[in-house]
């Protein structure tokens, strides 16, 4: 069983996602960019690359310089939606990316670099984000 | 990233080889017939060879040699592919936008490519299905935001198609763009007309439309009707889809919101593009946008005061009219100030930052948070 966050969690991830041909088509596909995610101290780096996503890999808090932009939440928020898209098989409304991002005085998807084309990258490829991330209701996961 | 395209291209001054006639026939003699093939040297670079990369061929792939030369200005005045050989004695076409700076923006030809990968039909990607009975007046406010939707997207079609015949061959790649863009519009269109009609309401009542007339009417070139279209308008149909998407009934509309929603950002993706080259390239255009912006403000809050589009969005945040004067318009503000917010940090990242207190009434409420100065 796989542990939430780890990149062996993210592998197993990306191996559904990258499976699955339905996340693909219908607003889904082509995807090219760089996400980080912020989880309490623990940064992941996740690549997409034309229709799958190429790579999962653990940073540090420097790497969110050079991310298109990054997803910053608390352990327990985190864990939340994670724990939603498993009970759900997706994630509900009140744990979309966008609801997560609306409902944060902050916002959930910061960048550093100051490029707002880069950064809204997160509504361009929300929908294959949110793919991703549903992609979760089929792995077998523990917490940390 | 994908891999990039190889190309390898023949000197510019050989020309490609060129075959012998084969024998003339019979036949084709009584036809008098005689094929020169000379056609077959008119080549400006031959034997150039590039490969698709993880994401296929891709449009931006093909800028290798003189086919990615994209001039400063484009004095062609046919419609002689970028890269081709011009007839000679061709009629001009006309076109009014031929400065690079007047249409260009680097992320097109990615962007044009993006929209074909992720396009989606409203007919049969949409779960239809999914959509119940809703109470009396949340359907009749979703339906009066759908009207309104669904003339903005008319504004988006009218606006992009208006100009696009006006711009040169030789940037395609921002015209394919907004080919797929027009097209996203037309989609936005359809669905928002869709969802109008298939719960047991219909259409509402047409906006003021303030916005879509300076839009339209807009005359100064593309340059100013990407401010108006997809900057003023475009950050606001944005931050509406984000909302609604939140605030949805079923798995219809969160679907039909959340894949506008991807749509819009393409459209003001192109426009952010274009305006950091436009400034960049035009002498006195930081200063005309910035002139253009403030002129567009005082357009969009003609529309503000307009109560329906509020009172309808505050009737679908509240959940219904009993909760819309409090927790609806609560959201309504929230809504708003995201916009503003949005549209500032526009602003300021193309180098003409807005001083929130100076923003024309209502949008100067919404500049700051609610506690502000409290």
């Amino acid at each position: 069983m796989a542990v939430f966050p780890s990149v062996d969690w993210f592998d197993e991830v990306r191996n559904v996602f990258n499976a699955d041909d339905r996340y693909r088509g219908a607003g889904g596909g082509y995807c090219n960019c760089v996400a980080g995610l912020k989880i309490a101290d623990h940064v992941f780096v996740l690549t997409f690359d034309g229709v799958e996503c190429s790579a999962a890999a653990e940073g540090d808090d420097g790497t969110l310089d050079d991310v298109d932009f990054y997803l910053d939440m608390s352990a327990a928020d985190w864990r939340d939606m994670v724990g939603n898209i498993a009970a759900n098989g997706a994630a509900d409304l009140h744990h979309t990316l966008n609801t997560l991002d609306l409902d944060r005085a902050d916002g959930l998807a910061m960048s550093r670099h100051g490029d707002q084309v880069r950064e809204d990258l997160f509504f361009r490829y929300n929908q294959t984000l949110q793919f991703f991330f549903d992609a979760s209701a089929l792995v077998e996961t523990a917490f940390a | 990233m994908a891999d990039k395209a190889a190309a390898k291209p023949s000197p510019p001054d050989r020309p490609a080889p060129k075959p012998v006639p084969a024998k003339s026939t019979q036949s084709d003699e009584k036809r008098n017939f005689e094929p020169k093939y000379n056609w077959m040297d008119k080549t400006r670079q031959w034997g150039v060879r590039v490969k698709p990369g993880k994401a296929g061929l891709k449009l931006g792939d093909l800028n290798v040699g003189i086919y990615g030369e994209t001039p400063t200005q484009w004095t062609d005045q046919s419609r002689n592919p970028r890269g081709a050989v011009p007839r000679r004695g061709m009629p001009p076409v006309g076109y009014a936008i031929r400065d690079k700076a007047g249409l260009w923006a680097d992320c097109a030809a990615d962007l044009y490519e993006e929209a074909i990968q992720r396009r989606w039909a409203p007919a049969t990607d949409v779960p239809w299905d999914t959509i119940e009975p809703l109470p009396d007046d949340i359907e009749h406010a979703l339906c009066q935001v759908c009207t309104e939707l669904v003339s903005y997207a008319n504004v988006d079609i009218e606006t992009i198609t208006g100009w696009q015949h006006q711009m040169s061959y030789g940037y395609h790649e921002v015209k394919q763009f907004l080919a797929t863009a027009s097209f996203d519009a037309a989609r936005h269109y359809e669905c928002f007309r869709k969802r109008a009609l298939a719960n047991g309401g219909g259409l509402g009542l047409e906006g003021p439309g303030m916005v879509n007339r300076m839009i339209l009417e807009s005359r100064g070139g593309w340059t100013e009707a990407v401010v108006y279209l997809l900057v003023l308008r475009g950050a606001f149909t944005l931050t509406l889809y984000r909302y609604l998407g939140r605030y949805a009934h079923n798995d219809a509309e969160r679907f039909i919101f959340a894949h506008a929603l991807a749509d819009k950002a393409r459209h003001v993706t192109y426009a952010l593009d274009h305006l950091k080259y436009a400034v960049a390239h035009a002498d006195d255009q930081l200063q005309v946008v910035r002139t253009l912006i403030a002129i567009g403000e005082g357009g969009l809050t003609r529309d503000l005061r307009d109560p329906v589009l509020r009172e309808a969005l505050a009737v679908i945040f509240g959940g219904g009219v009993a909760k819309a004067a409090h927790r609806g318009m609560a959201v309504y503000g929230e809504m708003m100030r995201d916009y503003v917010a949005t549209y500032l940090g526009y602003c300021e990242w193309l180098g003409m930052p807005r001083d929130p207190a100076r923003l024309p009434p209502p949008l100067n409420e919404f500049a700051n948070p609610p506690d502000a100065g409290a």
